[in-house]
């Protein structure tokens, strides 16, 4: 089953980039249902972990995929002119001549599914596929050749493909090449529109993942050389507490794809892709590899190790959610609330309680449902209504009900009950107050997380009340030629998507209900409370009531009220990089001392 | 069912306490004062008045605000999850900071913004006198931290902290600026007016039960160290709140956080060296 998944993507990229429009639109959504329902049949019928291993010709297939992915990075960097990306594929190129000179001697399987990886393909495939079809339509509108339009569509679901490979795998080795492969992926979706800027921010994107590349080739050679083993579950039963500086650097790769402060730079660049990458790489890919590597790593971590990763994801967590805080541009905000909660998730996972490690999951799916529903209508507002910053939304309620909703629902589960992201914030605060009594140093870790997760209140429900507010320019006749117009019809192809993401939102409270994450009680309360308002909406009409003018104090002016900002100086983000820069040295100083 | 009782009867019992309070700062600056039912008073005559609205949003929302508050308030009284229950009142908090930012009101749009950072004061403090009753407890149950004996002591560092927060969160003196009647005509409250305000006027009361309730908590099943700490802060609370003026929101927030999260996190370091 494991092999459909990693091997139809790989066919459907290839029909979907020689197929014509219409055709090609039909056949994604059916290979998106397909994979879905794949998806679903392993999680439900996978009891017992899966081994298997792989034909003994796939290594040097394995091996020359390699080599031509980090030529082709060469190639890149010689022929876009930057010496950063350069010096590192050669770099690479050196480390993984080393890594395929050694040998070891361990043995296991290739392949190991365990339930987490199950977990994995729902979010990869159900989330991804669904952006996926968004994307259909999407790309239509932008101004490019056909074949350019379906190779989009097609680098899509290969993404889908080494995603899928990627959560399988239990070689180490491969591991490398499919993490590669997702940096490559990114790298062409990132400079898709071909201008200046997304050049720029590619090549940013690219040497930054590299270096998660070199960490992973220094990681393989450091458990040859000590372990004997390119395997991940032979590395964790065999690991030695004297000896973690492999786990450390698959960590730190780790923080790398997870963009974490300091390595942060690279996604919030990745903003200047279609929308449809954006919202691929925030919720169903890429930075989900980073929670899910550090799950894996979690139960061959000391307590230096757990202790360490733990207060750098919450420090991360606090100081993106108080950078956030003075942004206007939609997508950054949402970009800097993934890397809020990626830290979040990452620090869960190492601290390895079996709390933490439920309470990570639920954040991982959760978070992917929201961020990519809050994306794809990040996508709307920027196609069907010129919309890119949070100030120009003003009482976008008036034009299109149904993106507001969209965009409060999705606020609303990244911080409400009984939404499953709350439900793991909420499982988080109390896995790590049981920690505190251990140690005392676990208090900075709460800290960090209860401001964090107030700063995210506040920044989530400071975009939200500019949804509601009065929308003065219609009212005055003067709206400009960007504004949007009354009710504007929305594309199928946008609202399908998110009503799937939302009927997952929801099976997901079913399934918070069933699994008892909450008492009953705690579930239906809220659900009540917030389905009361679109209720009371439509109920009250306030027939009686006289409308008025606001009251204002008597004061005649008309006045247009905009959002408020608050100011982050620019050595606050300097002395956060830092912080961060000096917890990464620390850590590897205190593993290899 | 004395739960249930309870429940019911929390928006009187918070009336009674508003009654009260204002009995209590007129003795205190040597007036006679209203009656002590004098909020039911109010209630009655804004029944009275023409009802006017802005628009059905900011209305509904400000419904919302004292639904979700009564539910927080019936939740405490069941005895549920803590950390949930503080959770649930940030809900009740977001309901009215969205109303006030649903009109184009200068006033109402400083009150949100008011009520948005004193929500960032006091929303990590409360999350951490959460943490310190699990460390003492072994749970975030209100059912369990209230068959237990009193936590006082070993918290003190934390009530210290919690006792900060009241005006705050009650908007007394020196930290009202999230309503100064002065400069803000109320804040939120300005843009709602006759039986919808009386939503709001509620809410305010209930906002007493459940910070009361929250106090109590300190006392764990001792009812007569509850009642004494319950009459305690209400007379020192309303003493500050008549001796001191008001001071600027960014104070506040410097004020409450500084100190109040450096009390809090000494706290929890000294019970986890215990």
């Amino acid at each position: 089953m494991y092999a459909t998944l990693i091997l139809a993507p790989l066919l459907f990229a290839l029909t979907v980039l020689i197929s014509p429009l219409r055709l090609r639109n039909i056949l994604s959504i059916v290979f998106v249902l397909f994979l879905s329902a794949v998806s679903i049949g392993m999680n439900l019928t996978l009891h017992t972990p899966v081994e298997a291993s792989l034909h003994q010709l796939f290594h040097p297939l394995f091996i020359l995929l390699d080599t031509l992915v980090l030529l082709y990075f060469l190639w890149q960097g010689v022929v876009k002119n930057s010496s950063l990306v350069m010096l590192l594929a050669l770099l690479q190129i050196v480390l993984f001549g080393i890594v395929l000179s050694l040998s070891a001697a361990l043995d296991s399987n290739d392949i190991l599914i365990e339930s987490t990886s199950t977990v994995m393909y729902l979010l990869i495939n159900i989330v991804g596929g669904s952006i996926i079809v968004f994307a259909l339509h999407y790309i239509e509108s932008e101004a490019f050749g056909r074949f350019k339009k379906n190779a989009f569509i097609a680098i899509l679901f290969f993404f889908l493909s080494v995603m899928n490979f990627i959560v399988s795998t239990n070689n180490i080795e491969i591991f490398f090449l499919l993490f590669e492969l997702t940096t490559l992926c990114s790298y062409l979706l990132i400079a898709y529109r071909g201008e200046g800027v997304s050049v720029e921010n590619s090549l940013r994107a690219l040497w930054m993942n590299q270096l998660g590349g070199v960490a992973i080739l220094a990681a393989l050679i450091f458990s040859i050389l000590h372990y004997d083993t390119v395997h991940f579950d032979i590395l964790i039963a065999n690991i030695e507490e004297v000896y973690l500086l492999p786990i450390v650097l698959l960590a730190i790769a780790a923080f790398v794809k997870g963009a974490s402060i300091p390595f942060d730079k690279w996604l919030l660049g990745a903003m200047v892709a279609p929308t449809p990458v954006s919202a691929i790489l925030h919720s169903a890919t890429m930075v989900k590899i980073a929670p899910y590597l550090m799950l894996k790593l979690a139960p061959a971590m000391n307590g230096f190790v757990s202790l360490s990763i733990t207060l750098l994801g919450t420090f991360v967590f606090f100081s993106a959610a108080l950078l956030a805080l003075g942004k206007d541009y939609f997508k950054e905000i949402l970009g800097y609330s993934t890397i809020a909660l990626l830290g979040l998730m990452m620090a869960l996972a190492a601290l390895g309680t079996p709390e933490a490690i439920r309470a990570c999951l639920v954040l991982l799916i959760f978070h992917a449902i929201s961020k990519g529903l809050l994306f794809l209508q990040a996508g709307i507002l920027e196609k069907n209504f010129h919309l890119k910053y949070v100030n120009d939304i003003n009482g976008l309620i008036n034009h299109s009900p149904l993106v507001v909703f969209f965009i409060t629902v999705g606020f609303a589960s990244l911080t409400l009950p009984p939404f499953g992201a709350f439900i793991g914030k909420f499982m988080a605060i109390e896995s790590i107050a049981a920690e505190i009594a251990g140690s005392p140093l676990y208090l900075f870790a709460l800290i960090f997380l209860a401001l964090g997760s107030v700063f995210l209140t506040l920044l989530y429900f400071k975009v939200l009340t500019k949804l509601f507010a009065k929308d003065m320019d219609a009212e005055a006749g003067n709206a400009s030629p960007h504004s949007p117009t009354a009710y504007a019809e929305i594309s199928k192809y946008y609202t399908f998507p998110s009503f799937l993401l939302l009927f997952l939102l929801v099976a997901g409270i079913y399934i918070s209900f069933e699994k008892e994450l909450l008492d009953s009680m705690e579930i239906i309360v809220p659900l009540l409370l917030i389905g009361l308002v679109p209720l009371l909406f439509a109920t009250l009409l306030f027939k009686k009531a006289h409308r008025v003018k606001e009251y204002n104090c008597g004061e005649k002016e008309q006045i247009k009220l905009n959002m408020y900002y608050f100011h982050m100086p620019r050595r606050i983000k300097t002395y956060i990089a830092l912080t961060a820069t000096a917890a990464l040295v620390i850590l590897m100083a205190g593993v290899v001392l | 069912m004395i739960e249930v009782m309870l429940i019911l009867f929390a928006p009187l019992i918070g009336g009674l306490m508003y009654g009260f309070e204002r009995v209590l700062r007129a003795r205190m600056q040597n007036r006679k004062g209203p009656p002590l039912l004098q909020p039911f008073y109010d209630m009655y005559k804004l029944l009275d008045k023409q009802a006017f609205i802005i628009n059905p949003y900011h209305t509904v929302l400000g419904i919302m605000h004292f639904l979700t508050l009564w539910t927080v308030v019936a939740f405490m009284i069941f005895g549920q999850n803590l950390l949930y229950i503080i959770f649930l009142h940030l809900l009740s908090v977001i309901f009215i900071i969205l109303a006030g930012f649903s009109v184009n009101s200068v006033y109402s749009h400083v009150g949100a913004n008011r009520e948005l950072l004193s929500a960032l004061a006091y929303e990590p403090i409360l999350i951490i006198v959460a943490v310190g009753f699990f460390m003492m407890h072994g749970s975030f149950d209100i059912s369990v931290i209230r068959q237990n004996s009193a936590s006082i002591v070993p918290l003190f560092l934390l009530f210290l902290a919690f006792l900060l927060l009241i005006p705050l969160k009650l908007k007394k003196s020196p930290f009202d600026a999230a309503e100064a009647h002065q400069e803000i005509v109320g804040g939120v409250e300005i843009e709602f007016s006759g039986v919808y305000f009386e939503f709001i006027y509620i809410a305010k009361w209930l906002e007493y039960v459940f910070v009361y309730l929250l106090l109590v908590l300190f006392a764990g099943n001792n009812a007569v160290l509850g009642t004494v700490l319950f009459l305690g802060v209400f007379l020192l609370v309303n003493l500050v709140d008549n001796a001191t003026a008001r001071i600027k929101m960014k104070h506040v927030i410097q004020i409450v956080l500084g100190i109040a999260l450096t009390l809090g996190l000494l706290n929890l370091a000294g019970l986890s060296y215990v």
